[in-house]
Formats: structure tokens, C-alpha cells, sequence
């Protein structure tokens, strides 16, 4: 039991990415008021629409409770008690990488994200910084312009291309969606705005990080991405967060439009601070992600690896409207010492012929609890729609749980639905097997972790899949005896 | 306030006591009410169908002359229209029939598990039933007593001119070693002129070594409502094997909470449902794996066809601790209409590592080829329809170990 003890210890100091840029930010007093979101309208520019949207989601909001349905205990939120906007002070925005604040930029490296070192990179990514709420840099805009694909922060959107957004924005995530979505729509600050024309395949990745930094401000990104008719993007967004002692609120929308014959691929790695082992601190991320294949033929695709955040409440959810529109959902979800995570996906089956997919795998260790709770509902209407599931859970250690709850509404005869759901721990014969051919337990461990995982990492683009991989090894390190 | 909670006179209501025990399940109920939509646990059943109507709670006894025609040898308990019926039937020695009301008032041992096995602020319609307890019945198989012929809970009901609502409540005791076949058979006959609701709880003690079968054939009148609960709880080594058909009323609700609270304890829940019509018919199991090294099976088929819907919902909780268990479930329904819906939600709840549990579910229609083949060869369409779902039912029903009864549990399923 000593060898487990010294690794835990060793597995408190473990999270790389804790670490506070001291820059001053312009930070809104604590509390949330129709002034408070005036404030946050004027401070953006917002035309008048954007305003009224705003004001309805808080209208709206003040009448909901926080939602309690979710196998997640926390201590209770006071709304009253955060600052909704915050942005780092600069006097004058910058044109290029060279006029961004260095200790910003120097932030960065360190969570290596490659901003200086994307020309090196070969023009794979283009980032879209997102440091608290506002969009510091935006790179490779110029190469993405020429194809007339549009990649901004979602204010900038709505200063430039205010027709679009409002065309598409709570059109996938209305405000009436749920508490969290409410709260999003009334108080958001930013996010990344994507529309990719007809026709068009986006020469690369486009890819956000986002972070959250000033003390007690919480952090409401508001994606929007519309793929028009035979276009195709694959967006990548990753999250890494400073060490705090003091819980910190994520409610995030991600709304996605698939119009017809066009393909959009979503992948997510969450590594926000996850408290320390014994469950102090941590992110909560409320999250509502939303896909619409509105025309026939639209594939969307949600790729997500979870290791952060000290409670995750996140549903990346499919609508299949259009005829043979195709979703899919690969999900590693991975919990260690006081995490607690809900997590999951729907599946709405409105058009003939749609298919959708879900593998799920999740791996509790520690104290820690998750819950796979994803929905597949068949519409009277879908003819011949198909699913498959499958969510596997893996076990490590006594003291944590696994849960899964599947809901199947099937309205249609023709319909082929299959669910399959297993939960056991790893097997002592894999450990022995590896652990005789001179592998240690630990590396036996993540070795047979990864197996695991590997039909969900697969489908990661590549600069992803790497990082991915580490942060498995580093969120179950310790958690072997 | 719901009709279904009435003041009427039930025996006994001058003992304190057993005035408070019902007043207990009285305000459980008036607590929660008749659960919504909104209550989980009702999601996919419409609750509020079920107490649309007034319901009348009959205070006489009503002989009928219907006789219960079944292919098997038995000791038979008859009900009518919810009252308990004396039969003729000599029990072997070591088996004990009560009335519930006797037993409640001439034999305190009851009260160890009566009312004690559910948590009634869990279970509304447990609760209604509890502030009716006076129809039901009490039996208990002594130590190391193996019943030869299986025992018999028949409820039949002749719907009237009123609306009637009625409440059943069995607690079924085996002590160590002892081992039974119990079979429920609820049925009715007459004409359909009203509806009538039976809200059932039966109360299921496993000694450690003991092992029940039981068997249930819900054949409700169409317009009637059904809910029943039984809860088990199964000590050391014992061993419960349940199945259950549906194939009547309106809305018919099956609740199972199995209660694997000692090692060894091993549990089978098996459930089919047929249906057609505008019937709901919902499978609830629960099956709590409270201790190290017990194991659960379960499987449920349903056929379901008109604008009928099918609900199954069930559960594998493993407890902190509960190591070295086995729980798994697979539900596979068989959509004959477009009109026809179902909803599942299998659930699997597990805070123990070294454990083995799994769930399916599937759902889909009749094979083409497997018709195309049969009509090919000259079978007609309706009844090339009938092997298939014949076939379809034939491993879950199969389950069923008395030769006796699993032959006319099939016949009850056609």
C-alpha cells in the first residue's frame, strides 16, 4: 500500500497547466442584474437585437431553478456572487501577434499552444486565442478569407457579419433550452464564430483554446459554426485552466448548423484544473452543445476527450433532421480523485434513413463518479433510422463509481435501435500478463487504458490525439494500487 | 386531491396501531400524490391516466361462479374483485395461507416485514396501498419444506357499473431451506362496463437457502389499470426466479425492487409483454446488489403492436463493497405497427470495481426475409407473423421451470 500512497502524493502536484498570468483585467462588479447585462452589450458594441436577446434569456432565466436531475453534488451556486465579464486590459486592440502583451503570449507557450510556432507547424492550425473572454489574437485569418470562410470571435461576427448571426445564433440553442443555456444566452462575452461557404473544404483545422483566468469570473463562450451546403471544417477546441482554490463556473453553448451535404467534425480535449486529490477547487463546466443536420446528407461528428474539471455536465446532442443525415459521438471520459462527471449525448431521429452513433468509454478511479447518460429518440417519421450504441465503463479502485442511464424512445417500427452497455475493472490477468513480460503496473495499466479508449482516440486529429493520450496517462497517474 | 384516497371503513380501525400504520401510508401518498410526468420513475407511464376516473372502493364481498381453469395441479388462493375467497383446497404440512387482516391481527411475527420492505415515500402507490392494508394474504413455508405443487394467487375481477379500485397487499415468508412455486393470475371476466384499478404489493422474505419461483400472468380486462409491486429481499444463498407476462389492461405496471442483501443471493427477473390496442404496459425492475458475490440475470421481451407503448425501465445498483457480482439485463422489443412506441431506459448504478455487469437493449420489426421465406413456402402472412413472434418469445417464457405452468404461460401468451 506504501507504493500507492507515494504515488498519489506524487499525483497532487501533477497538474502541469496551474499557473495564474498576472494581467490586469477590467473586471465587471460581482452580481447579475439587467444593468449588469447593459453593461456587458455597451461594453461589446451590440446592436439593439443582440440586447433584446439578451434581456429575454435573463427574463427567462429568473424563472428557472438550477437543474438537480444529474448524479452530480456540488456546493450550491451563488450567481450572485460572480463578476460576468472580464477582459484584459489593453488600450488599443492588436493588429498583429507582435502588438499582443508578451506575458500573454509567454502563457501560451507554456501550455504549448503554438501561436509563435504555427508557421513552423506548417499552417495546420489556426488559433483563435480566447484568454477569459475576449479574443486576443486571430491568426491565419487572411488564408481563410481568401476561400471566404469566416473565423472570428463571435463579437466580431456580430459587428461584420450581423445578418448571419442573427440568423443562426439560438437558432440550434434557443435560450428557453434549459437553466444553463439561459444563463449563456443572457450573459456570454465570447467565443468563435465560424461560417464556411457553399462548397468549400477548410484547408485546415480550426482550432480555439480557450482559458480561464481572472479570479472569480466565470466563463461564458459562445460558439456558432454554420456549415453551408457541400462545405466541410473540422473544429478543434481545447481547454486547460489555472490552479485556484475557489470553484469556477464554465457555461458554454456550442451550436452547430449542418446544412445540406456537409460534413462538420467537433473535437473537444477538456483539461480544465479538476481540484486538487481531495476534491478542492476545480472547474464546474455546464456545458450545452448542439448539432443541427438540417439538410439531407449532413454528417456531423462530436469527438470528445474529458479528464478536467471538478464537476462536468455536458451533452453533445445530434438533431437529425435532414433525410440520411448521419451523427456521431465518440466520448473518452476519464475521473480521478473527487471528479464527478454526467456526460453523455442525444440522438434525435427526425429524417428518413438517418443513422447515428455513440461509443462511449469511461474510466472512474479515485473517489471520483461519472455517469453516461445519452438519449436516442426515433421519430414517427424516421424511417429506417439506425443506431448503435455502446458505453463501456472500466473501474479502478473500490472507492469510485460508474453509472449509466440510457434512454431509448423508439416511435418507429423500422427502426434498428441496439444499445450495449458493460462496466467491469481491468482484468488481473491483463496486469499479469504485461506485468510478467517485465512491464510495470503502472504502464500495464495505461497500456490497457489505451486499448481502451483507442476506438474513440482515432477518430481525434492528429495534434490532438497526442495530447490526448499524455493527459490520460497523466489524470490516472496515481490511481493503481 | 386524488379520488383514490377515500375514508371508508376497513376492519380493525378501532386498534390504534394498525389505524396508524395506514395512516402512515396515507400521508406518504397525499405527500407525493399521483406521481407526473415529471417523476422519473413514472417518465414513460401516464400516471394521470391512471386516476382520471373516480374510482369506488367497494365495501362488500361479491361471489362470483367464475372458475379458474388451469392446466397444472395447485393450492389455490382466490380473490374477487379484490376480497379474499376461502377455498377448499388442503395445504401440506409446514404451509401456512392467511388472510392478511388475521394475520396482521393474530400473528405479530408478521409485523417483522410487513410495511417494512419498501420505502413507501419512494413508492406512491405502495403508500396508497398501505392505507388500505386489510385485503391480502400471509403464507409462510417452514424450514426445510419444499412444496411439491405450486400455490396460486388468483384475482378476479367482474367489472360492474362502478368504477372500482381495490388493493391487494401478500407478504410471502419462506424460512430456511424452503422452497415454493408461486404463481399470480390476474384475470377477469364478464363485460368490460367500467374500469376498474388494482393496485398490488407483494412483500417477498428469503431466508438464507431458500429459493421461490414465481410466476405472474397479468390478463387485466382492457380498460383496467394495473400496478403492482413486489419487492424481495434475499438472503444468504437463496434464490428468487421470477417471470412475468403482460398482456392486459390499459395501463399495466410491473414493479420488481430485488434486494440481493446477502452474499450468494441470486436473482433471475424475467419479464414479456404483448400488447395491442392504446395499452401501455411498463416492466420496472430494481435490482440492488446490497452484498459481495450475488448475481442478477434479466431478460424482457416485448411485442408490442396497435398505438400501443411499451416501457421498461430497470436498474442494477451495486453497493459500495458489493464486490465479486454479476448483474446483467437485455430488453428486446418487437415493433409491429408504425402507431407502436417504446421506451427504455436501462439503467446500471455501480460504486464497486471488481464487478461484472452489462446491458442491452434493442428494438426493431419483423424480419422481412424470415416472412418472405415462410410465405414463400405457402404459410399465410398472419400466421407466418405468429411463429415468428412465437419464436421471438420462446427463450423468455422457456425460462420457466414447472413444465405445468410454462406450458400455460405460452398458451396465455398467443
Amino acid at each position: 500500500m506504501n507504493k500507492i500512497n507515494s504515488i498519489e502524493d506524487e499525483a497532487g502536484d501533477k497538474y502541469k497547466y496551474g499557473f495564474v498570468t498576472d494581467i490586469a483585467s477590467e473586471t465587471a462588479p460581482k452580481g447579475l442584474n439587467e444593468d449588469i447585462i447593459r453593461l456587458i452589450s455597451a461594453k461589446k458594441g451590440e446592436p439593439e437585437w443582440l440586447l433584446d436577446f439578451r434581456l429575454k434569456a435573463f427574463e427567462f432565466w429568473q424563472t428557472l431553478s438550477e437543474p438537480t436531475w444529474a448524479k452530480l453534488k456540488y456546493d450550491k451556486i451563488d450567481y450572485q456572487d460572480l463578476s460576468y465579464y472580464s477582459a484584459p486590459k489593453q488600450k488599443v486592440a492588436p493588429k498583429s501577434l507582435s502588438e499582443v502583451d508578451p506575458e500573454l503570449l509567454a502563457t501560451y507557450e507554456k501550455l504549448g499552444i503554438p501561436l509563435k510556432e504555427q508557421e513552423a507547424l506548417a499552417g495546420v492550425v489556426a488559433v483563435d486565442a480566447v484568454f477569459d473572454s475576449v479574443s486576443v489574437a486571430t491568426t491565419y485569418r487572411a488564408k481563410l478569407a481568401e476561400k471566404g470562410i469566416i473565423f472570428c470571435s463571435i463579437s466580431e461576427a456580430v459587428r461584420e457579419h450581423p445578418d448571419l448571426v442573427k440568423k443562426y445564433l439560438g437558432s440550434v440553442v434557443p435560450y428557453t433550452d434549459n437553466f444553463f443555456a439561459a444563463l449563456n444566452s443572457a450573459v456570454f462575452t465570447d467565443g468563435s464564430f465560424v461560417y464556411i461557404p457553399k462548397g468549400v473544404r477548410c484547408p485546415m483545422e480550426l482550432s480555439t483554446y480557450f482559458r480561464i483566468n481572472a479570479k472569480n469570473t466565470g466563463q461564458f463562450e459562445r460558439t456558432l459554426i454554420v456549415a453551408d451546403d457541400e462545405s466541410y471544417v473540422s473544429y478543434l477546441e481545447g481547454c486547460t485552466a489555472p490552479q485556484r482554490d475557489e470553484n469556477q463556473l464554465h457555461a458554454a453553448i456550442v451550436e452547430i448548423v449542418v446544412l445540406k451535404d456537409a460534413e462538420v467534425k467537433y473535437s473537444t480535449v477538456q483539461n480544465w484544473y479538476p481540484g486538487d486529490k481531495d476534491g478542492k477547487g476545480g472547474v464546474y463546466n455546464f456545458v450545452t452543445k448542439r448539432a443541427a443536420c438540417r439538410g439531407a446528407n449532413a454528417k456531423i461528428s462530436w469527438t470528445q476527450v474529458e479528464t478536467g474539471s471538478a464537476v462536468t455536465w455536458k451533452y453533445p446532442s445530434c438533431v437529425l433532421q435532414g433525410d440520411n443525415s448521419v451523427g456521431e459521438f465518440y466520448s473518452v471520459a476519464i475521473t480521478n480523485n473527487h471528479q464527478q462527471a454526467d456526460t453523455g449525448t442525444k440522438m434525435i431521429h427526425i429524417g428518413k434513413n438517418t443513422t447515428s452513433k455513440i461509443i462511449s468509454k469511461g474510466i472512474s478511479a479515485g473517489f471520483s463518479n461519472q455517469t453516461y447518460r445519452g438519449l436516442v429518440r426515433v421519430s414517427p417519421g424516421a424511417d429506417n433510422a439506425r443506431n448503435y450504441s455502446q458505453c463501456d465503463s472500466l473501474l479502478i479502485g473500490a472507492t469510485c463509481g460508474s453509472h449509466t442511464v440510457p434512454y431509448i424512445e423508439n416511435r418507429n417500427k423500422s427502426a434498428k435501435l441496439e444499445h450495449e452497455a458493460t462496466t467491469s475493472k481491468i482484468s488481473d490477468e491483463q496486469l499479469f500478463y504485461c506485468q510478467s513480460r517485465g512491464i510495470g503496473e503502472e504502464e500495464a495499466v495505461s497500456l490497457i487504458v489505451n486499448g481502451f479508449c483507442k476506438e474513440v482516440m482515432q477518430h481525434l486529429p492528429m495534434e490532438f490525439a497526442i495530447e490526448a493520450a499524455k493527459l490520460i496517462n497523466i489524470s490516472l497517474e496515481g490511481s493503481v494500487g | 386531491m386524488s379520488s383514490l384516497l377515500q375514508k371508508i371503513p376497513l376492519i380493525g380501525k378501532e386498534i390504534p396501531w394498525l389505524n396508524d400504520v395506514r395512516q402512515k401510508g396515507a400521508e406518504a401518498f397525499a405527500k407525493t400524490g399521483v406521481p407526473t410526468a415529471k417523476t422519473e420513475a413514472w417518465k414513460y407511464t401516464k400516471p394521470r391516466e391512471l386516476c382520471g376516473d373516480d374510482f369506488v372502493i367497494k365495501q362488500s364481498k361479491k361471489d362470483s361462479d367464475w372458475k379458474a381453469d388451469l392446466p397444472f395441479e395447485a393450492y389455490q388462493i382466490r380473490f374477487e374483485n379484490g376480497y379474499f375467497c376461502p377455498q377448499e383446497s388442503t395445504l401440506p404440512q409446514g404451509v401456512e395461507v392467511v388472510p392478511l387482516i388475521e394475520a396482521m391481527l393474530f400473528h405479530p411475527e408478521v409485523w417483522k416485514h410487513l410495511c417494512k420492505m419498501a420505502d413507501i415515500n419512494k413508492y406512491p402507490f405502495a403508500a396508497l396501498n398501505q392505507s388500505y392494508l386489510n385485503e391480502g394474504v400471509y403464507i409462510r413455508i417452514e424450514k426445510n419444506v419444499e412444496l411439491k405443487k405450486p400455490l396460486v394467487i388468483i384475482s378476479h375481477t367482474t367489472p360492474g357499473e362502478e368504477n372500482l379500485f381495490f388493493n391487494l397487499h401478500n407478504l410471502i415468508v419462506l424460512e430456511e431451506n424452503a422452497a415454493a412455486t408461486l404463481v399470480e393470475y390476474h384475470t377477469w371476466s364478464g363485460e368490460v362496463k367500467s374500469r376498474y384499478f388494482a393496485n398490488l404489493v407483494n412483500e417477498i422474505y428469503l431466508s438464507a437457502g431458500a429459493h421461490l419461483e414465481h410466476i405472474k400472468v397479468q390478463a387485466e380486462a382492457f380498460k383496467a389499470n394495473h400496478v403492482a409491486l413486489s419487492v424481495v429481499a434475499a438472503n444468504k444463498d437463496s434464490e428468487y426466479k421470477s417471470f412475468c407476462l403482460q398482456r392486459g389492461a390499459n395501463i399495466g405496471r410491473n414493479e420488481t425492487l430485488v434486494k440481493l442483501q446477502e452474499s450468494g443471493a441470486c436473482a433471475e427477473v424475467n419479464a414479456a409483454y404483448i400488447m395491442n390496442g392504446w395499452a401501455t404496459l411498463d416492466t420496472t425492475t430494481d435490482i440492488e446488489h446490497l452484498s459481495a458475490q450475488t448475481t442478477s440475470h434479466q431478460l424482457v421481451k416485448g411485442v408490442i403492436g396497435g398505438d400501443a407503448k411499451g416501457v421498461f425501465q430497470g436498474k442494477i445498483h451495486i453497493a459500495p463493497n458489493a464486490v465479486k457480482t454479476e448483474g446483467n439485463q437485455l430488453h428486446k422489443a418487437l415493433l409491429l405497427s408504425n402507431t407502436a412506441e417504446v421506451d427504455v431506459k436501462p439503467e446500471l448504478e455501480i460504486f464497486a470495481d471488481d464487478v461484472k455487469c452489462s446491458h442491452g437493449a434493442a428494438s426493431g420489426e419483423l424480419d422481412e426475409d424470415q416472412l418472405f421465406y415462410m410465405r414463400s413456402r405457402g404459410i399465410g402472412l398472419e400466421e407466418a407473423r405468429q411463429i415468428l413472434i412465437d419464436a421471438y418469445l420462446e427463450d423468455v417464457i422457456g425460462k420457466i421451470k414447472h413444465e405445468g405452468i410454462r406450458n400455460w404461460v405460452e398458451k396465455e401468451a398467443k
